[in-house]
């Protein structure tokens, strides 16, 4: 008999795969560490959360865990150590600290864990804990406080200059000065993979889309909110709101997933801006597009593909099959599978501060993931992250394999 | 003690990665954060990758005479993996490789601390006609701890405790000598252990007391073509358990056969203690719900044992749940098992007994856990063709109220002292305070052999001290 499998959607908190869930609490969203003790102290450290269910083999899943290899790296310790915190057992240390940093917040483990109340929410508490931390003088990470402070002065990570942002921007774009679409290009697409913003640019051109780059556009408050740093990225996503509304804008239209994930769910959820912009992901464009006969691809690319989920587009909010689909649309694209796929996906290492912060937990989370890649003997990684995408290429050696955003290919087959 | 010259020996074997006595990675094996068991202490924590490095660990422990915890996952009802009297666990997570799978003989060769979802994987990726028995525990804990411990499989029908399916084992002895006990003894071939004394017995059931299990060879079974799962329910054990014993006796290609009450179902698929009927017996529901798992060779073959299962079953009042269930879900992440009362806390009594008793175990144990307003979660598993079987009973509470956790304490003995009447009742993964019991009950004669043989094995009562034997 094939078995039954659950699937439901929690509030933006990505696909939950619970087998046997006969009763789902919902829980607070968004509440300090105090609020989460006692549904913390359900876990008894069973390491569930170490594997994926027999769906991908039982292969790893958490590249923290498996880089830290104590029990403090996997989620079954930061539970516990959440816990211990909260009811006076342990001390908050700089070490403390640092083992909650210590992970992408990529939320593979809580897909695993059966526990209705962790397989939801554990993500709650791993961001609580870093709120915690910068609360008391713990968090962020060094090198992580340095981008924050590059951010509040030039508007990105990268110590690049706001001057530069647009520099990618080639003169055949068109933009609509009054248009109430912008496109939100991202730091990490302005500086790092210019490619996606001009070709997602060309798509939109293509489709005649009137749209705009915001002349200010800044950091969104991602790399600032994920390393813990509430308020401060609470104070970026209300400049950015109001420049938003200043600018007319009523739909935004950004080809990064950390931007989407933030604009969409952090900025209203976690700070209470209820901005009404619509905002929308680029595959889920294109996919809408296609799906409206808008949108054709005419040209073969004869490649074989794999895709790498995000964590900021699968996980945390639930997006698996329009990047999937998409790609399938495209003729002479042969999409192939890695074992641990979708809500299985191995974290490509970039996210929560770790690729600043941790350099050596990235690169093994990222090795993995290309390992894993060329097992399938794909040509390409494909992804529909900047991040994903930067990271991939800069672990990638001998072009041993390539990497490309979806925005590229798209490109390349209207 | 001086944690610093200690932890400085410690990293020239395994590296500075692999060594840490710092409170927040240390603070997580202080005890298995399940069971209302009392609290230890990890004072260091070590993570061996080789049989080698295990020896030159259990030898500085033998210098500085500090106690040794050997670990995978630190999770049983009985908290045997909890540093009762301090010092280092060794965690033996990176020793989690699967060297060998013979598929003539059928065994697998793991390490110390390959898990429950490394042996599927492995098997699942390399060996798709041969399948392990599996516990029902999580995924992440330990194979070779589960059956050092007697833990039992969903093919305990075929053979008997997870102990039985030991065919050999690498031990680094208290002594910090490594031997290795069965057919590897004499060759690289792991196929049983025998014709040799066996030794492996110096090793089961002493909860790591007397040496550290480095590799060991596990008995896997062939995955036939044709299998069937029955859910067969009745009203009462008194009707249920004759059936199951009659099955278990018939010859009918079983490899598993075991029994739920009504409230260890409610449990297992996640309901809250408090919302579901303490006696479900007085609403008629069936509290008898146990599964039956058969396979064949061939579709003939099948169809025979199957008919036989059903009219037996029918014969003694059983009726099959309507949709047809699969129970090849194994290692599940059965969380109601510690968390039925919403506070994470659980312990069993867990026991091998005759299964003339299991009727009776279920009562006594449902009176007690009734007086004291719990459901009553049996369990039972029928094992080596129907010769014995274990029989458990759980009871959960909340780890954040000391008053429960006390509470828990008390019917747990209670219900120990109340079964412990019936024939060969005897605690698996038994707790500290249930060793104590069986060391006053135990034939004097064979206590004394149990501590020349730890005093022998562990000369300086480094290994696991507070739990196993002879201590």
């Amino acid at each position: 008999m094939a078995k039954k499998k659950r699937v439901s959607y929690i509030r933006g908190k990505g696909v939950s795969k619970l087998r046997l869930a006969y009763e789902n609490h919902e829980v607070e969203r968004h509440q300090n560490i105090e609020h989460y003790k006692d549904i913390v102290y359900q876990c008894g450290k069973c390491g569930t959360c170490r594997t994926v269910y027999k769906d991908a083999y039982w292969s790893r899943i958490c590249p923290s865990g498996e880089f830290g290899q104590f029990e403090a790296y996997f989620l079954g310790g930061k539970n516990l150590l959440s816990w211990a915190v909260t009811s006076d057992k342990l001390k908050w240390s700089e070490d403390l600290a640092k083992i909650f940093y210590h992970c992408s917040v990529c939320l593979a483990c809580t897909q695993q864990c059966q526990i209705p109340e962790i397989h939801h929410y554990a993500g709650e508490w791993l961001m609580a804990m870093r709120e915690e931390a910068v609360r008391l003088g713990f968090g962020p990470m060094p090198e992580q406080a340095r981008y924050t402070e590059h951010i509040n002065k030039e508007h990105n990570p990268y110590m690049e200059k706001h001057e530069d942002r647009t520099n990618w921007l080639p003169s055949h774009i068109k933009q609509s000065p009054d248009a109430k679409i912008a496109y939100f290009v991202g730091c990490t697409t302005s500086y790092r993979e210019q490619n996606v913003a001009i070709a997602t640019a060309e798509i939109l051109n293509s489709l005649q889309i009137e749209f705009k780059i915001l002349k200010d556009e800044r950091c969104c408050g991602s790399p600032v909110y994920m390393t813990g740093q509430a308020e401060k990225a609470k104070k970026i996503a209300e400049e950015n709101v109001k420049m938003f509304k200043d600018e007319g804008i009523e739909k935004i239209i950004t080809s990064c997933a950390g931007c989407y994930r933030t604009l969409k769910e952090t900025y209203p959820k976690k700070f209470g801006l209820d901005h009404g912009i619509e905002v929308i992901h680029m595959p889920k464009f294109l996919l809408d597009m296609v799906n409206s006969g808008e949108l054709k691809f005419n040209k073969e690319i004869n490649m074989k593909i794999t895709y790498h989920d995000p964590c900021h587009i699968g996980r945390h909010m639930g997006i698996y099959e329009p990047p999937r689909k998409v790609l399938n649309k495209i003729p002479g694209i042969e999409l192939v599978e890695m074992d641990r796929n979708r809500h299985n996906a191995w974290c490509c290492g970039s996210g929560g501060g770790v690729r600043s912060a941790f350099k050596d937990l990235s690169t093994f989370a990222a090795d993995e993931r290309i390992e894993e890649a060329k097992g399938t003997s794909a040509e390409a990684i494909v992804s529909c992250c900047p991040f994903c995408l930067n990271q991939f290429k800069t672990h990638i050696k001998d072009n041993e394999i390539k990497a490309f955003d979806i925005a590229e290919l798209a490109r390349k087959a209207i | 003690m001086n944690n610093n010259e200690i932890v400085s020996e410690l990293e020239n074997i395994v590296g500075e990665q692999f060594v840490s006595d710092k409170p927040e990675e240390t603070f997580l094996y202080h005890y298995d954060f399940i069971t209302a068991e009392p609290e230890g202490k990890c004072d260091i924590v070590i993570m061996p990758k080789t049989a080698e490095e295990v020896q030159e660990i259990v030898k500085i422990a033998n210098k500085f005479k500090i106690p040794l915890v050997p670990w995978v996952s630190g999770i049983n009802f009985g908290s045997t993996a909890t540093p009762l009297k301090g010092g280092i666990v060794v965690d033996l997570r990176r020793l989690n490789r699967v060297l060998e799978v013979n598929e003539d003989d059928m065994y697998a060769l793991i390490e110390g601390g390959t898990t429950w979802a490394g042996l599927q994987a492995y098997l699942g990726k390399n060996h798709p006609n041969l399948m392990a028995g599996v516990t029902f525990s999580p995924p992440g804990t330990g194979v070779v701890a589960s059956c050092l411990c007697y833990g039992m499989f969903n093919l305990g029908m075929l053979g008997g405790t997870g102990a039985e399916f030991i065919n050999g084992l690498e031990v680094v002895l208290g002594s910090g000598d490594l031997v290795r006990v069965g057919s590897c003894s004499l060759s690289d071939y792991w196929y049983g252990r025998q014709p040799l004394p066996d030794l492996a017995g110096l090793f089961i059931g002493w909860e790591g007391s007397t040496g550290i299990v480095t590799k060991a060879a596990i008995k896997l079974w062939p995955k036939l073509p044709f299998r069937k799962d029955f859910v067969l329910m009745g009203n009462t054990f008194d009707m249920g358990i004759p059936v199951l014993l009659k099955l278990s006796k018939a010859g009918l290609g079983i490899c598993d056969i075991f029994v739920f009450s009504y409230n260890w179902i409610q449990a297992a698929i996640g309901a809250y203690e408090k919302k579901v009927p303490l006696n479900p017996l007085k609403d008629n529901l069936p509290v008898f719900i146990s599964g039956v798992t058969t396979q064949a060779y061939t579709e003939k073959q099948h169809e025979a044992q199957c008919e036989a299962i059903e009219t037996i079953s029918k014969e003694g009042g059983l009726t099959e749940a309507p949709q047809g269930i699969s129970l090849d879900i194994l290692p599940y992440q059965a969380w109601g098992a510690w968390n039925f009362s919403r506070g994470g806390g659980g312990e069993w009594i867990g026991s091998y007994c005759s299964t003339r008793e299991i009727i009776k175990y279920y009562k006594l144990a449902r009176e007690t856990a009734l007086k004291h307003g719990h459901t009553s979660q049996f369990y039972s598993r029928l094992l080596f063709g129907g010769h014995y079987c274990v029989s458990r009973f759980n009871i959960n509470f909340n780890k954040n109220d000391p008053e429960e956790i006390e509470s828990a304490r008390i019917i747990l003995k209670e219900i120990h002292e109340e079964v412990s009447s019936l024939d060969g009742v005897v605690m698996y993964k038994a707790p500290k305070w249930a060793h104590e019991v069986y060391e006053e009950k135990i034939y004097p004669a064979t206590y004394e052999l149990m501590k020349k043989i730890k005093n022998l094995l562990d000369p300086n009562k480094v290994m696991n001290p507070g739990h196993g034997w002879g201590d």
